[in-house]
């Protein structure tokens, strides 16, 4: 009506303009509604929510590429998020009482890289068990306290605040432990580890040609064993450490920025040294700890932190 | 008949035949029906399960490097003729009924060493890894033939593999099974572009240096221990690397 009281369209009869005005406006709503649902299918969005009682067991298998984000919070829920990049993966989600399934799966084999990128968001209670496993992409684990066996080809694992005993396997993905508590098994052929700030009373890292740099405290009476073939194996102590160290390389070199807080064995054992291989053996403070380092080939590096 | 008695007479004489009482008493009792029902099912899937489910590959080559290392088993003092069997058994055990599958994996092979043979030639001495090697070995100990081996084996496998001859004898048979399998696995990666095979690759070819580097290291230094436990760490790290390879190869076809 005020378009025709303004004269920008003639005054036309009610059938006119339900023949002519109408069809513009069904295909014009058409074309609205097409077109969130196209965009839907390039970026889809899954989410869901699941009660639990005690403590739960979340196990994602993501053959897709993407990341694998896990936070905690006090709801006694699992909070599950997907996202993917195409309609050719396809997420399966489902609940066993307290154990939590997600899958995601390649629905298209054919189906190019870019295509099947799938990012998984959770939230979980802070006592919480995971068995996660990635091909690629970052699996990201922040204040969760539980067992958790995390494994990648190519992606990197990322902890903060967790604890329990943690074990990680990677193929070429690196690990980054900050602020990490209990047990922790690592092993990679490429992978690097930095182990910072923890407060890990048991550590077993293995790696063939990756680094490994623990730059924290030695628990008392805890058991660390760093291994590298081919890479640097650093360690940072402080001064407050109590621990017995062990030292040895193959055809490597051991780097000793420590000597002068490094004691003999008080222990009264005596070490035996190798012909075959170059290393040492050290007490600092009482000797409370056990440290083995080694490496085949690399370099070991002990320094004192403050 | 009551319902439980129909659970003891399950338990004792088993499906069939059911006795008449116990036959009038299902006619009547739907829940008895349902019971002998689920029963059914369950027995008829368990009939359908294989008498015996073979465990992985790795399982087997993992369990002997273990025995070889602790010096529980040993390979025998001639094993060649050994290994010549046990080569073929083996082979013969995993193309059992796969032979369509051996011929492409053989095609395949034969076609990936072509292109292998040409990338080598140009990026053959680029690998950071070796670098890194180079620069914190002692000059005596760094491989004095590094790079003629990996032509060499370059020239004749898909990947660096050591030599089957370079392995210490108490882990010569892991190392000729997982020579053997490796092929397979490879070959599964031929026609892949994704950057996660690619990064499998470039970790197997990681893993096959280094054997090679601590077999060499072994070979002067028979007494060393440490290589030696880098050693068998390393062939269990190909022998995990390479079940995970034919694992998501099968996945995705």
């Amino acid at each position: 009506m005020c378009l025709q009281m303004m004269g920008i369209i003639p005054a036309w009869s009610r059938t006119q303009l339900k023949r002519s005005v109408l069809p513009v406006l069904g295909a014009a709503l058409f074309v609205w509604s097409a077109a969130p649902a196209q965009a839907a299918g390039t970026g889809q969005r899954v989410e869901r929510k699941f009660s639990v009682t005690g403590r739960p067991v979340v196990v994602i298998h993501n053959v897709a590429n993407g990341r694998i984000e896990i936070k905690s919070w006090k709801n006694a829920e699992v909070d599950v998020l997907g996202t993917q990049s195409s309609n050719k993966i396809g997420f399966d989600i489902e609940q066993a009482g307290d154990r939590i399934d997600v899958t995601a799966n390649v629905l298209d084999a054919a189906a190019q890289p870019l295509e099947l990128e799938a990012n998984l968001q959770l939230t979980v209670p802070e006592e919480t068990e995971l068995q996660l496993k990635t091909e690629t992409g970052l699996i990201y684990v922040e204040q969760v306290t539980g067992d958790m066996k995390l494994e990648s080809y190519a992606g990197d694992v990322h902890l903060k605040e967790v604890s329990g005993y943690i074990i990680v396997k990677t193929t070429g993905g690196s690990l980054v432990c900050g602020q990490c508590a209990g047990k922790l098994d690592f092993s990679s052929i490429s992978g690097n580890a930095q182990i910072l700030q923890p407060q890990l009373n048991n550590v077993n890292l293995m790696t063939t040609t990756g680094n490994i740099l623990f730059d924290g405290e030695f628990v008392r009476t805890g058991l660390y064993s760093m291994k590298s073939g081919r890479g640097l194996v650093e360690v940072r102590f402080s001064s407050n450490d109590s621990f017995d160290l062990k030292a040895q390389t193959s055809t490597g070199t051991v780097d000793n920025q420590a000597a002068a807080f490094l004691k003999p064995d008080t222990h009264g054992v005596k070490h035996i040294y190798s012909n075959l291989t170059h290393g040492f053996f050290g007490t600092v403070g009482k000797g409370l700890a056990k440290v083995e380092l080694s490496s085949y080939s690399g370099t070991i590096r002990i320094m004192r932190r403050d | 008949m009551q319902c439980k008695d129909i659970e003891i007479v399950l338990e004792q004489e088993g499906l069939e035949p059911l006795p008449p009482e116990a036959r009038e008493h299902l006619a009547e009792c739907r829940e008895c029906r349902s019971y002998v029902a689920d029963i059914t099912s369950l027995v008829d899937a368990a009939h359908k399960l294989p008498s015996e489910i073979a465990p992985p590959e790795r399982v087997w080559i993992s369990l002997r490097a273990q025995l070889e290392a602790e010096g529980i088993i040993r390979t025998p003092a001639d094993p060649v003729a050994v290994e010549k069997a046990s080569w073929w058994d083996s082979m013969r055990a995993f193309f059992g009924n796969r032979v369509m599958a051996t011929a492409m994996v053989g095609i395949l092979i034969a076609a990936a060493a072509v292109f292998e043979i040409r990338k080598d030639k140009v990026g053959e001495n680029t690998s950071p890894t070796q670098e890194t090697v180079h620069t914190v070995q002692a000059p005596t100990q760094a491989l004095p033939s590094s790079n003629q081996t990996s032509n060499q084996t370059s020239n004749q496998k898909l990947t660096s593999a050591p030599s089957e001859s370079s392995a210490p004898a108490e882990f010569a048979g892991t190392a000729q099974a997982l020579n053997d399998q490796e092929p397979v696995a490879t070959g599964m990666l031929l026609t892949s572009r994704s950057p996660i095979d690619a990064s499998l690759r470039d970790n197997l070819k990681k893993v096959n240096e280094f054997i090679a580097e601590c077999e060499h290291h072994l070979k002067e230094h028979p007494q060393d221990e440490l290589t030696r436990e880098y050693l068998s760490a390393a062939y269990q790290q190909k022998a995990e690397l390479l079940s995970a390879i034919i694992e998501r190869a099968r996945s995705i076809n």
